[in-house]
Formats: C-alpha cells, sequence, structure tokens
C-alpha cells in the first residue's frame, strides 16, 4: 500500500520571515522579562558564544548561503570545543561555572562539587569534538551520522534535567497563576449575571 | 508436681554409677532443644534430666546410650575451683542413665542454675549484658576467656573435644567468671578404649578446613572455635571474618564463605581483599594476642594456637598480680602500654551516632530543601556562603557579584527562553 501521502508533513516547513518573526517576539520577551541582577561573566561569555554560533546557524541555515565546502564536519567540534574552552578558561577568572547555568542550578551542590562537573563536562565535550574529528576522518558517512545522532542523547539528558527541576515549577507556578486569574475571572462573570 | 502432670510416661528408672537404680518422677520445665527436651526430677532438685525427643531412630538411641554410659564411668577431672564455689557445675556431664520400661530414654546431669548465669551470648553485646545484671569490663572477660580454654584444655588432656563450640553452648557465672559448658553428650570422644563423634557443627565456628568435609581433628577445631570467642568477646562481638570488601573479587555474604576462604581482616599485616570494620578495637590488642590471632585464623590449621597455648597466654592478662592490666585515664581496663579499648569503641559510637543523626536529618529534610532550592532558584534568592568563599579563593574578579534580587517567574521564563534558544543552537551545530 502507497503510504506516501501519509508521511507528508502536515504543514510546510516554517519559512524564514515567520521564523525570524517568533525568534524576534521571543528575545523581546526575554528581553522585557530579564531578571533584574547583572549577569555573571561566564553568562555574558555563553551568551556571546552562543550569539556568534547563533548568528552563523541563522545565516548558512536560515538564509540559506552555502556553508565553506567540508564545514559539516567540523561543526559539532566547534560546538563541544567552544564549550570545553568556556568551561576551562571561565572559573578562574572569576566568572562562576557555565555547568551551573548549563544544567540549571537547581541541586544544592558545594561549589566544590559544581567545580568537578564542571571539569567533567569540560572534559567530554573535548573528547566529544575530538571523536568528531575522528569518526569523521576514519569511518563512513552513515557512521559518522550515528555518532552524531548518538551525542544528541547528552544533550536529551540536559533537557530531561531542566525539564523536570526547571520548567515543571514554572508550569505549575504559571498554572496557579492562570488558576486564580480564571477564578476571579469567573467571579466577576457570575456577578455581572 | 500437680497430680495433672503426673503421667506414667513421667515415671523412669535412674540408673546412677555402680548400677544403682531408683525410681524418679519427671517434671516439665518448658525446655527444649534439637536433640532432647529438659526435665526436673522429683527429690533431686540438684539435677536435671534431659530425655530424648521420641522420633530419634532407635540406632541413635542405641549409640546414645554407649556414649553416655561411656561419660558416666569416666568423668573427666576439671580446673580446681575455690571450696565456696564447690557448687559450680563446670559441665553438663552424664551422671546418670534414665530409663523407660527399661529402654533408653536418655540421662540425668546436674544442673545449672540460670538465675547465677548468663549464656555467653550476652557477653558480646554489653548492652544487652548490662541488662542480665553483669556490668563486663575487661579484666573479667578475659578472666571468663581464660576459665573457659582451661575447662576445654582439661577435656583435651582426657582426648575429649567439643566441637560444636559456641556462644551458645556455653553459661557464665555471673559473680564466680566460671564457665559451664552445655550438651557434653555432643562431645567428640576418642580414647584409647572408646570412640564416638560429634555429628552437630555450627558454620560460624567451624574452621576452614572443615568446610564441606568431616572434622577430622577436633581439637584443631576447637581451637579455633575458642579463638572466635575469644575474639568475639574482646572486640565487642565483631566475628574475626566481619569485615568490608576492598576489592573487585566476590565478597561471601555468609560467614561460613569467608571463613572458608581465610578472609580475616584483623591481621598485623592488612588482607588485600577485605578491610576491618570501622568499630573493631583489635588495634588495642597487645602484640601477644594479635600473634596468636593472627596464627588462629591466618595460617594454615597446623600453626593454629593450641587451646593449651591460650591458657597459657590469658593467664598473664587474668591474673590481677602480673600487672599487664591497667587503669586507663576514664577508669577502664586496659591493656598495659596499649590504647584504652573501650575508649575507643566509646568515640567510635558517638561519632558514627552523631553521623547517622545528621545524616537521618538531611535525608528527611531533603524533599523540602530540594523544593526550597527550586523556589530560591527561580526567585534568585540563594545566600550560598560557597559563592563568597569562591570569589574570595578566584585569581581574578572582573566585576563584583550584585546582591541577589528577587527574580519573578517571568525572569525566570525569559532565562528559559534564552536556554532554549541556546539548544536550538546546539542542536544546529550538532546535528
Amino acid at each position: 500500500m502507497d503510504r506516501r501521502p501519509a508521511d507528508r508533513p502536515l504543514v510546510d516547513a516554517m519559512s524564514p520571515f515567520t521564523a525570524a518573526i517568533l525568534g524576534t517576539f521571543l528575545g523581546l520577551l526575554a528581553w522585557h522579562w530579564r531578571p533584574p541582577q547583572t549577569a555573571s561573566l561566564g553568562a555574558w561569555v555563553l551568551l556571546i558564544a552562543f550569539g556568534a554560533l547563533g548568528a552563523w546557524a541563522v545565516w548558512f541555515g536560515l538564509l540559506a548561503h552555502p556553508e565553506p565546502t567540508g564545514f559539516d564536519f567540523w561543526k559539532p567540534t566547534v560546538l563541544y570545543w567552544t564549550l570545553a574552552a568556556i568551561m576551562v578558561i571561565v572559573p578562574p577568572l572569576g566568572g562562576g561555572y557555565p555547568a551551573k547555568i548549563i544544567l540549571g542550578n537547581y541541586f544544592a551542590l558545594s561549589n566544590r562539587e559544581w567545580r568537578w562537573i564542571n571539569r567533567g563536562f569540560a572534559l567530554l565535550c573535548a573528547l566529544l569534538g575530538g571523536v568528531n574529528l575522528v569518526a569523521a576522518a576514519q569511518s563512513s558517512y552513515k557512521d559518522w551520522e550515528g555518532f552524531k545522532f548518538a551525542c544528541l542523547v547528552f544533550l536529551l539528558t540536559i533537557v530531561l534535567f531542566r525539564l523536570n527541576f526547571v520548567w515543571l515549577p514554572i508550569l505549575a507556578e504559571v498554572s496557579i497563576y492562570l488558576y486564580r486569574r480564571a477564578a476571579a475571572a469567573w467571579r466577576y462573570l457570575s456577578g455581572l449575571f | 508436681m500437680p497430680s495433672a502432670e503426673r503421667k506414667p510416661d513421667h515415671i523412669v528408672q535412674l540408673v546412677w554409677p555402680g548400677q544403682r537404680a531408683q525410681l524418679a518422677t519427671l517434671g516439665a520445665t518448658g525446655k527444649s532443644g534439637g536433640a532432647g527436651e529438659i526435665f526436673s526430677i522429683e527429690g533431686h532438685p540438684q539435677f536435671v534430666a534431659k530425655i530424648y525427643h521420641a522420633t530419634t531412630a532407635p540406632a541413635h538411641l542405641a549409640r546414645y546410650r554407649q556414649k553416655i554410659q561411656w561419660m558416666i564411668d569416666h568423668r573427666p577431672e576439671l580446673p580446681q575451683v575455690p571450696a565456696e564455689y564447690q557448687d559450680i557445675v563446670q559441665l553438663a556431664w552424664p551422671e546418670a542413665l534414665i530409663l523407660r520400661r527399661s529402654r533408653f530414654v536418655g540421662f540425668a546431669m546436674r544442673k545449672i542454675t540460670f538465675e547465677r548465669t548468663l549464656e555467653l551470648d550476652y557477653l558480646l553485646n554489653r548492652r544487652q549484658c548490662a541488662e542480665q545484671g553483669f556490668d563486663a569490663d575487661y579484666g573479667k572477660l578475659l578472666t571468663v576467656c581464660f576459665n573457659l580454654a582451661s575447662l576445654i584444655s582439661c577435656l583435651h588432656e582426657k582426648r575429649i573435644a567439643i566441637v560444636d563450640l559456641k556462644p551458645m553452648n556455653v553459661k557464665v557465672h555471673k559473680a564466680e567468671l566460671y564457665v559451664s559448658i552445655l550438651d557434653c553428650d555432643g562431645f567428640h570422644l576418642a580414647t584409647e578404649d572408646f570412640r564416638a563423634d560429634a555429628p552437630q557443627v555450627t558454620p560460624e565456628y567451624l574452621a576452614p578446613e572443615f568446610h564441606d568435609r568431616a572434622v577430622t581433628d577436633p581439637q584443631a577445631q576447637d581451637s579455633f572455635a575458642l579463638a572466635t570467642i575469644i575474639f568475639r568477646l574482646l572486640n565487642y562481638g565483631i566475628h574475626p571474618f566481619t569485615g568490608v570488601a576492598a576489592d573487585q573479587n566476590k565478597y561471601p555474604l555468609e560467614l561460613a564463605g569467608r571463613i572458608k576462604q581465610g578472609l580475616y581482616p584483623y591481621g598485623r599485616v592488612a588482607h588485600p581483599s577485605v578491610r576491618k570494620v570501622p568499630a573493631s578495637v583489635h588495634e588495642a590488642f597487645p602484640d601477644s594476642l594479635r600473634q596468636l590471632f593472627d596464627r588462629a585464623f591466618a595460617s594454615p590449621g597446623r600453626l593454629r594456637p593450641s587451646v593449651r597455648e591460650w591458657v597459657e597466654e590469658l593467664a598473664i592478662y587474668a591474673s590481677k598480680h602480673s600487672g599487664q592490666m591497667a587503669p586507663c585515664e576514664n577508669g577502664h581496663l586496659r591493656f598495659g602500654g596499649r590504647p584504652c579499648p573501650t575508649c575507643i569503641r566509646q568515640a567510635l559510637i558517638e561519632g558514627a551516632e552523631v553521623r547517622r543523626r545528621s545524616f537521618l536529618a538531611r535525608v528527611q529534610a531533603a524533599p523540602a530543601r530540594t523544593l526550597k532550592y527550586v523556589r530560591q532558584t527561580l526567585r534568585q534568592t540563594h545566600s550560598s556562603p560557597f559563592q563568597a568563599a569562591l570569589a574570595q579563593a578566584q585569581l581574578f574578579t572582573f566585576r563584583q557579584l550584585a546582591p541577589p534580587a528577587p527574580i519573578s517567574t517571568r525572569n525566570a521564563i525569559a532565562l528559559e527562553i534564552l536556554w532554549i534558544g541556546g539548544l536550538l543552537i546546539g542542536l544546529w551545530w550538532t546535528r
């Protein structure tokens, strides 16, 4: 049975315009709701680094400019080694531990423990960046793709931690807020009739 | 005895040495063991009767009769006790055969007054010991060890061995510190004219060479069991083969398995595969005792110290006049020139108790603390002293951290938008 029609996406891919509008909106919202205190050096360094990586991604990903030839193989390494470098350089400069910003400081851990987590992350990122180059140079394209997808488990783990310990509490707070608002609105509307 | 308890089965015949027979009535005591039941004997308050269970096979009963008859006829010489303690029963040795309708059913033995004694097992736990009205100190414990070793040594001289030697089979007289050994009908007898085996063993007190095979050298087995009991008595009940695994090798769960593999962690040379338990005070023992323990538990069976060696060594410490035991500054008895084991133990227990309570308190507070931490994270109201300490330790400080200001859920959402943005960028770069 031909299932190709069912495999087609239900909607078209997001146009660059829509993506730009959505990104701008979220950016403005984040700016508007930004925390009042000054960001740490580590946070600034991460922001700048990801700003640069994001600009590259928007330029070569969304605006369809061709990437430099062979750069595909370097992309994961650039990301992992950038992260590793930030995690190694920032703590001695008094910028805190970038791993804490990435993971979320929801664990009641001492600074000593965060220091070791940061070192572990730095080592892992450095290794992944190196192994990516080895895989790209010495294995088939398919195997290299497999390696890249396997590395996504690393990101997925962090997302799961963040989801569990940060996003769910936020969702709970928002739900409580909306419930109170809805109850107040309901009382107001019932009063009218 | 109430008439209701008088049953025909309770009327028996006692056959004393010299074949002097006498009718007697037994009274139930409610005490029962693996082989038989204990009864009082009317008219003989200083004796009790052990009647074998009715399920005992006739062939076994016949062997028991032979053994008991020989024991009645060959009572061993026991260590001398002062005249005022002549009523102390050191061995529950058979004194008379008991027949019922001319059939052998058990034997009579001297009664050990349970009110004056406590099981040796209780001495392994100081709290239980105190509850039984016995204030244990190292002087008393060494005297008990010495008396036990002396008694066994006397038996060995007569080529009698206990084999199933364990704290449960030994009673200690609280005031006099003499010991009584029970279950004598299970002893191993190997004299020139008679031989009887000891069928019963307890794996926790069984020498490594006799695991999975018959006890071929009962006196070596007694030496091992005695060394184990002495070690436990002096080390607050810690069995010499109780330890903590120190490597990746499989550590047997049962003590028997550890004995078999020789996993003794309290030697003067540390064992590579097992560590001592932290509560042990064996390091406060004198070198001469530790050497004997090492020979007993970490050497081949032929090098194991005999019971006689234990008697000679323990005599030095059990005697008040030898001056080998001295009070520590807190008044506990300790081995001369060695740290006080009682003080070490108290310090260990108090430290462990403090750590245990602290750990329990932290575990109990963990859920509430985690919730509080998440809320503080969302509102940025942490006041961590570690952060301040870190700032002082850092090489360069570009910026003084701003005092934490409370942030709202909106601020948290803003941070998460940035974080998700970073995640998407990361995804693009790793895709």
